[in-house]
């Protein structure tokens, strides 16, 4: 009884502590940034002001340029998704410690590295190899979803009923056949159910990458807001938020029948 | 006795076969997939490469200003953001919610805030209080209000409620409920999912200099559009070490409390 209440105390002073910090950090950002409080007083009306420009938005121009230009975000994530899910499938299963010790290491290595770029970094890479426009994109889009789906997919096969492997090699399989009818049967729906998620952050992440030069609705919005077009700023988001919500119900809805089974 | 196969759903698979097919043409079709241009112009990228080798190591000391700006970006926004999810969360969890109208209402609220990417809210705020970090920063505030809320109010659902239900039965009021009842019990969940914001705002606060949102970023662009691409290398370099080690300190921070 008293061994717990002494514990207790010595994490309400961890916690202490650790808030102490954070606020100090905080307040030393803020200063060094000048992010001061009359600015922050000054925010709300900034707000408003500029959110009245967006009213009412240009959806002509909408439907007639930032529409194509969704599509291609939408195109490049998709394209991107399926690079990302055809060389991830292969590398979550080598990266998985309980089946392949050696391999792991390795592709927790490739894993972690190709994670840490920002794929807009990537697509600064890539532009200047395939050109301006939607490929560089996809390419970019494609290998940091490599990484991800990689570190998921070996995540889902460690976690797995490890019993039907061994029948399978009991029974004299091969380690490929264990993988084909032991491994995959077991990991699939929840790999998939990763690779739609994955869809969905990618759509977010080549909605960015027009900044850059690399296709898709970024560039519009980047270049509306630049010549204080706000009317046609606004169709951009409108058009942005109402077809990213819909793609996120859908892609949200397969997934969980695919986990349900 | 060999139990039967399960006979497969042939419409189904037929019919999502040829949806995945015909996404998938439209859309290298659009973009103008090509190996054969890739491989035309991997050339070019060795080029690139070899330009950007070695990274300019004398640039590195000038690398420091903005690289400290783009961490009080990353602390201001998770911070900022932080505070803010927690309201956003608990409206948010259907058991904790205080009425329909108020859960509907903030859920679609969250909802809407996740459907725009962080470089989104960083072109918004740069236009509506000027370039600078602190359109970052407000920027990375609002991302991170979508992350952690989104989250962190399914933890909140899945808690024991017999907790808060005994605070309200001794007549505590909602907010003590959610003080001493609720809240506790998912408190491990909303620091790992905190430390995991920190860890796309630091990400995310290196790019926001792209659209003028402060930060290492401006650097980047500036040096990119001059082709200097042995300092590029540098910045890229210094991004990719720095987001590493806060992903294995978050990681190992995120062990400790587990």
């Amino acid at each position: 009884m008293s061994g717990s209440a002494i514990q207790n105390q010595n994490r309400i002073g961890g916690a202490t502590w650790a808030t102490f910090i954070i606020a100090a950090l905080f307040l030393w950002s803020m200063w060094a940034i000048g992010f001061s409080p009359e600015r922050l007083g000054k925010l709300p009306a900034q707000m408003a002001e500029v959110l009245g420009f967006f009213y009412p938005a240009d959806m002509a121009y909408g439907w007639d340029k930032v529409l194509p230009s969704i599509a291609e975000s939408i195109q490049i994530a998709w394209i991107g998704t399926i690079i990302g899910a055809v060389f991830s499938l292969p590398l979550a299963l080598l990266g998985a410690r309980s089946l392949f010790p050696k391999f792991a290491r390795v592709v927790k290595l490739i894993s972690a590295t190709t994670r840490a770029f920002p794929e807009i970094l990537l697509a600064i890479y890539f532009v200047p190899i395939v050109g301006l426009g939607a490929f560089a994109g996809a390419l970019a889009i494609g290998i940091s979803s490599i990484g991800m789906l990689t570190k998921l997919g070996s995540e889902v096969v460690d976690s797995i009923d490890f019993g039907p492997v061994e029948a399978v090699e009991a029974a004299g399989g091969s380690r490929v056949m264990a993988l084909r009818f032991a491994v995959l049967p077991q990991v699939l729906p929840e790999i998939i159910a990763h690779w739609l998620f994955r869809f969905e952050l990618n759509i977010r992440a080549s909605a960015v990458l027009g900044v850059v030069g690399a296709g898709g609705v970024g560039g519009v919005l980047l270049n509306t807001l630049r010549y204080r077009h706000f009317d046609k700023a606004a169709a951009v988001l409108v058009l942005t938020i109402g077809i990213v919500l819909v793609i996120d119900m859908v892609s949200g809805e397969i997934r969980r029948r695919i986990i349900r089974g | 006795m060999i139990p039967q196969r399960p006979s497969r759903n042939w419409p189904l698979i037929i019919v999502t076969a040829s949806f995945l097919l015909a996404m998938t043409w439209w859309s290298g079709n659009g973009i103008g997939f090509s190996v054969v241009e890739f491989l035309c112009n991997i050339s070019g990228g060795g080029r690139l490469l070899a330009e950007s080798w070695p990274p300019d190591f004398s640039y590195l000391p000038r690398l420091a200003d903005p690289f400290m700006e783009t961490l009080n970006i990353a602390i201001i926004g998770t911070v900022i953001g932080g505070i803010l999810s927690v309201p956003v969360a608990v409206l948010a969890a259907r058991n904790l919610t205080l009425g329909r109208v108020i859960w509907f209402t903030d859920r679609n609220f969250m909802n809407v805030l996740r459907t725009l990417p962080d470089l989104f809210w960083a072109m918004l705020f740069a236009t509506a209080v000027g370039f600078g970090p602190v359109a970052g920063a407000l920027a990375l505030s609002v991302f991170t209000i979508a992350v952690i809320s989104k989250l962190w109010s399914e933890s909140l659902e899945s808690i024991d409620m017999g907790l808060p239900e005994a605070v309200r039965a001794v007549g505590g009021t909602w907010l003590e409920m959610l003080k001493f009842g609720a809240i506790p019990q998912a408190m491990q969940h909303y620091v790992s999912y905190a430390l995991y914001a920190f860890e796309l705002n630091v990400r995310a606060s290196m790019v926001l200099g792209l659209v003028g949102a402060g930060g290492i970023g401006m650097i980047l662009e500036t040096q990119r559009a001059n082709f200097e691409y042995e300092r590029v290398a540098m910045i890229v370099l210094v991004v990719l070490v720095a987001v590493l080690i806060i992903e294995e300190i978050s990681e190992a921070i995120r062990k400790q409390l587990a």
